[in-house]
């Protein structure tokens, strides 16, 4: 390597990579890492919004968090949403796109439609579903209501029974169409030929898309989910808007309680415990999308 | 690709109602409602007759809502020039240079997008109490920056890759010092890649609920996602029109370069979007 010259000379070509990365380096570690490690940090600490001074605790936050009947809910909740926001997005996603992929005219322009549910902000997708259901005047309820099959409203969003499943279906709604655009691109992928030969050699439609589509989009597949996965792990606009994690913590996931004991109860020590184990899963998954990525 | 069966035919047909409806009606309401009069919010009808701009008047006469417009094209034009910029630095480096650590913090760029943002927003928002800039855009447009990276690096060090080193040496040999190669050579044949990840940057920070929501604590500064969720949610009885007319204009920028820059749109949104 060529040693590096006064000002107004030109540096060696490793100097002038270095020196092209260290904005993006600067800002990764202000910005990621190091907010990162000190959260694993804070985490060990009593540490609150309210005052400066903290101390150490070793692991009381986590045994303080293990027993909490309400983590556990929290716990539960985040697996029913990410476990139904990824899987019914991306069934109906899939069906979306092999129909779409039948190339009548205006297909594309129906796909481009599809993917503006997916590229709003998630706080006009948040108003719009409450609004769809809302207890006094929502469209779902007037519409039962015509057809006779309710007879008084029901309060979607204020009952624990209800509120988790319009908070996935407002999720399924946003997603759809980003697992639409992924799986275009894996249909698009298919060999032809593979096809016609399974269809003269006598195979169904069906038979079709279980031994030559789904195989050949595997890869496909395993990416989307997992980075479906990671994406509901992390999401936190709906379940704030639509419910505020409620009624009584029903829809609370990770980032929401995360987000209400640092910002609502002012407990930063306790709010970096939840959100460590949270990061925990989320590595988990992480590791498996490099893995596969790679 | 499917054999036209008959079993296929139905099968086709009633998802494409079904999803066609869940997909589009709701986007349609939103649309409806926005333009009907507010006396006729609650009627199922649409809006075919009597459509009105009356909810966006009120919308566009909101100061508050004028405000957080534009604080929000603010925010989201520098961050998205920044990311960009800082995007297409890392890209080339990391295409085109040999250092050590290089493969290293590459692998790392790559998982930031999933290390939860939550969790980092708990010592940002410490670190910029401490540092007295509650009032300032800098951690937020820092924030978008550094979660616009992976993506961006990557995709812009995939279109270095394309470039052949044999045009940096030819420059070097015509005498071109370093500023001269990446400014006037390199960069405008990564300008499409470019658009992606601006496209990309701009929509992430325009969408953001989280980071501007807890980051801007004072109230004038505040960007339109959660001035809008401020501003209308909670209140017992909420203004459905003029919300639907306010998710229209939130969302109309967004729209916009979508419809007209679709192709740059797609090519950021596959690169490994994790929209969280």
């Amino acid at each position: 390597m060529s040693k590096r010259k006064l000002r107004g000379t030109t540096l060696s070509d490793s100097a002038v990579g270095v020196i092209l990365i260290l904005p993006a380096l600067a800002i990764f570690v202000s910005i990621i890492l190091f907010p990162f490690v000190n959260s694993l940090f804070m985490s060990f600490t009593n540490k609150t919004l309210m005052n400066p001074e903290y101390e150490l605790v070793g692991f009381r936050n986590y045994q303080k968090v293990f027993s909490d009947p309400t983590f556990l809910r929290t716990l539960k909740n985040t697996g029913v949403f990410v476990f139904f926001a990824t899987l019914l997005p991306f069934v109906f996603g899939m069906i979306w796109a092999v129909i779409l992929n039948n190339k009548f005219r205006g297909a594309g322009f129906l796909r481009a439609v599809t993917l503006v549910d997916w590229i709003i902000p998630g706080a006009s997708i948040s108003f719009l579903w409450a609004f769809i259901f809302d207890a006094n005047h929502g469209v779902v309820n007037e519409l039962l209501k015509s057809m006779g099959i309710l007879s008084t409203n029901i309060n979607f969003l204020g009952q624990s029974g209800t509120a988790m499943m319009v908070v996935v279906i407002a999720r399924t709604w946003q997603m759809l169409p980003w697992y639409m655009a992924f799986l275009t691109g894996g249909l698009q992928g298919i060999e032809f030929d593979q096809i016609e030969a399974a269809r003269i050699d006598g195979a169904s439609g069906p038979q079709v898309f279980r031994y030559i589509v789904l195989p050949g989009m595997k890869s496909v597949i395993i990416i989307v989910l997992v980075l479906g996965i990671i994406g509901n792990l992390q999401h936190f606009d709906i379940p704030k808007v639509l419910t505020a994690g409620g009624p009584a913590g029903a829809t609370t996931i990770f980032s929401i309680s995360v987000y209400r004991q640092a910002f609502e109860s002012y407990k930063i020590g306790l709010a970096a415990t939840i959100g460590t184990i949270w990061a925990a899963l989320l590595a988990a998954f992480s590791f498996l999308y490099t893995r596969k990525a790679a | 690709m499917f054999e036209k069966t008959r079993g296929f035919k139905i099968f086709t047909a009633i998802f494409a109602v079904l999803i066609g409806i869940f997909v589009f009606f709701p986007l349609l309401w939103m649309i409806n409602t926005a333009l009907k009069p507010a006396a006729d919010t609650f009627k199922i009808n649409l809006f075919f007759g009597n459509a009105t701009l009356q909810n966006f008047v009120k919308v566009f006469h909101s100061p508050d809502i004028l405000r957080y417009m534009g604080n929000s094209l603010f925010v989201s034009l520098i961050s998205c020039f920044a990311a960009t910029l800082v995007s297409m630095f890392a890209g080339f480096s990391f295409s085109k240079f040999h250092y050590v650590g290089r493969k290293t913090f590459m692998s790392t760029v790559m998982m930031a997008q999933a290390f939860p943002q939550a969790i980092l927003l708990l010592t940002l928002y410490l670190m910029m109490q401490k540092m007295r800039l509650d009032g300032s855009y800098m951690a937020l447009i820092l924030s978008y920056v550094a979660f616009t990276l992976p993506v961006g690096t990557w995709t812009l060090k995939a279109y270095f890759d394309q470039l052949p080193d044999a045009l940096i040496e030819s420059a070097k040999i015509d005498g071109a010092g370093w500023p001269r190669i990446i400014f006037q050579i390199l960069f405008p044949l990564a300008i499409p890649g470019a658009i992606s990840i601006a496209i990309y940057g701009f929509v992430w920070s325009w969408n953001d609920l989280l980071y501007s929501l807890t980051l801007i604590t004072d109230a004038s500064r505040r960007t339109l996602a959660p001035g809008l969720v401020m501003k209308y949610m909670g209140e017992f009885n909420s203004n459905w029109a003029e919300m639907m007319a306010a998710s229209v204009v939130v969302s109309a920028p967004v729209v916009l370069i979508f419809a007209f820059l679709q192709k740059y749109f797609i090519a950021g949104l596959t690169a490994g979007a994790v929209k969280g």
